[in-house]
């Protein structure tokens, strides 16, 4: 017994001996990955990315999935903008009211998304993948395909202006982490995830109403999208629909490699956070070792599939679809 | 409905052109058709056909007529990594299809040094020069596609593996019971999709004369919703070939409906977004599903 359970804390820990791994591996080939301008730049890829995966997380701890990632960003990127720029173009004035609209834009499609989920009784990859594509054509339909310019200096603070080293933005996505992991650790709602994922009827046999619970867990979801679509305009100055490009494949697979299991129930936040630095540092050490950086998503798919191998408890399942 | 407003619509020539154009969509839709049958799903068909255009438009010059060969190859390889991954390392379709779709990309990517490349004219006559042709008014394409349709009807009603495949999207562990090596079949659902996606960036390249790794881009919605609107459920086990081929052409008329009526491209995808949630919901057999995640 004793045996297995140091086995289970070891596994546990294995994201993050390979984050080290990975971080000594590419100083040891190019000492100028180990700095602090480079670090900075790995927080800025990694702020977005980390507001999106942290979303999903609570999906997948239910044991479902959330593919609309991609279409909730642009639509909130997108309307964002246009909010931002109708009410005055900043931040110190009415423009602020921008930042919540975002969310409630994010909040609304991840309950669209829930809804359709729970209430049709579509399997969650297929009704958010459906829903991804409705976003997107949503937001060129929006933009007619153009692009909307942030020129607000209040606004591209975040990523401008930097405190110890690191820009705002960092610092930012830090604090949402914190709430994410406070809904997480000492809410009831966040509790009750890890109570469905672990097992859905005896959650439903002792009460909970789980329906209703998964439409929460999009909802949450979609906030955070919609954080991830305002880091992500921040970080450019510009919102498009290719805004929301590439985060579905990135954050899955963050949220994988960090030790989350599909199947639901086990992983939190935290390891979300060392699942993107994981994919962030491969990304940014690629670059930085000379290797190009369509090599990425090659590496990512490999590191997916190992980590869903790793983490799968192959004993409670039968089959495989 | 389309006919009414305008009577063009229905002369020979526009549906002939109409079938045509959706030749590529309908054979990916058909391999996709193979996987979804089993119950699993193929995300990796769009990312293995684009890598398709960009290896046709590489080994022409040196293959010739073989380079349909390679490129069928290759999508049969990365269709039976997918499989295998599924069945072998239990990880769930649609993420390995992702990640084996991720995986494609690189290497259309690398192999394309990520720029759109050209056919030589020359060349491309030479090799595939039959397929832009037609005889009798029905051009050589068209009776391509159906040919390869006849192909995966065959395989899926007169073949032991087709009725493994719909043993085992009916009911898994019955087939598992019943002594069927199910693992198997699956691989060689996916690897038949991969290949089939192949085929389809192989003439879509052929027909656009290039390839890039984002040429195919735009083919993944409109295949699943092909193959579910034609009546093949999402949980698997009904349905089949003959169906996606009634539900490529439903997709294909609403399409050019959509451009007579003057809705813009990306009305379109939002449509067909909604379509699909509407054809699962109501093809989906739930009796299979006892908790939906």
């Amino acid at each position: 017994m004793t045996q297995r359970l140091t086995m289970e804390n070891l596994r546990k820990w294995v994201p993050l001996f390979v984050l080290i791994g990975l971080v000594l591996f590419f100083t040891a080939v190019n000492p100028n990955f180990l700095s602090l301008r480079n670090f900075a730049r790995i927080a800025i890829s990694s702020s977005p990315a980390l507001m999106v995966a942290t979303g999903v997380t609570f999906v997948i701890l239910m044991g479902s999935i959330d593919l609309s990632m991609e279409g909730t960003i642009a639509v909130c990127a997108v309307l964002f903008a246009l909010m931002l720029n109708a009410l005055g173009g900043s931040l110190s004035g009415a423009g602020w009211l921008a930042i919540p609209g975002a969310l409630l834009i994010g909040a609304v499609l991840g309950a669209v998304n829930g809804l359709i989920h729970v209430k049709l009784k579509i399997p969650s990859f297929m009704a958010s993948l459906s829903l991804g594509f409705v976003g997107i054509g949503l937001s060129l339909l929006i933009t007619g395909g153009d692009r909307i310019l942030i020129e607000d200096p209040i606004f591209r603070s975040l990523l401008t202006v930097r405190v110890g080293g690191f820009p705002l933005m960092a610092w930012a996505a830090l604090a949402c982490l914190l709430i994410a992991w406070f809904i997480q650790d000492d809410t009831t709602v966040g509790r009750n995830f890890y109570a469905v994922g672990g097992g859905e009827d005896l959650a439903r046999a002792s009460g909970l109403n789980t329906g209703r619970l998964r439409v929460t867990g999009f909802i949450v979801a979609g906030i955070f999208y919609a954080l991830g679509a305002i880091f992500a305009v921040a970080r450019l100055g510009i919102a498009e629909t290719e805004t929301g490009q590439n985060f579905m494949f990135v954050s899955i697979t963050s949220v994988v490699v960090g030790g989350t299991s599909l199947s639901g129930g086990s992983g939190g936040v935290w390891n979300t956070l060392v699942g993107v630095l994981i994919v962030n540092v491969i990304g940014n050490g690629m670059v930085v070792v000379g290797l190009p950086d369509y090599f990425q998503d090659g590496v990512l798919g490999l590191l997916v599939i190992a980590a869903v191998y790793l983490s799968t408890d192959r004993r409670s399942l039968f089959f495989v679809k | 409905m389309v006919g009414v407003t305008d009577i063009k619509f229905l002369s020979p020539e526009n549906l002939l052109n109409l079938a045509t154009d959706v030749v590529p969509l309908l054979i990916m839709a058909v391999g996709m058709t193979l996987v979804i049958y089993i119950g699993s799903i193929d995300l990796s068909s769009q990312s293995v056909a684009n890598m398709a255009t960009v290896l046709a438009t590489v080994t022409l010059p040196v293959a010739g007529a073989a380079s349909a060969l390679v490129v069928m190859a290759a999508g049969l390889l990365f269709g039976a990594v997918s499989g295998i991954v599924t069945t072998r390392l239990k990880v769930p379709s649609f993420i390995a299809t992702l990640a084996v779709g991720g995986i494609a990309l690189s290497v259309a990517q690398y192999v394309s040094g990520q720029q759109a490349l050209h056919m030589d004219a020359g060349q491309r006559n030479h090799a595939f020069g039959w397929m832009q042709g037609s005889t009798a008014g029905i051009p050589h394409e068209l009776v391509l596609a159906l040919v390869i349709v006849g192909v995966a009807w065959f395989i899926q009603n007169r073949m032991t593996a087709g009725r493994v495949l719909k043993a085992i999207g009916t009911g898994e562990p019955v087939a598992v019971a019943s002594g069927i090596r199910v693992e198997r079949y699956k691989i060689l659902a996916f690897a038949l999709s991969g290949m089939f996606a192949a085929i389809a960036g192989l003439m879509f390249s052929v027909k656009l004369s290039g390839g890039s790794p984002t040429l195919a881009e735009g083919f993944l919605l409109p295949a699943i919703v092909a193959v579910l609107v034609g009546g093949t459920p999402l949980t698997g086990g009904v349905g089949g070939v003959m169906n996606t081929l009634i539900g490529t052409m439903i997709v294909a008329v609403v399409r050019a409906s959509m451009l007579y009526l003057n809705i813009p491209a990306t009305g379109q995808q939002i449509f067909f977004g909604l379509v699909l949630i509407v054809a699962i919901a109501t093809t989906i057999d739930r009796s299979k599903m006892r908790i939906v995640k």
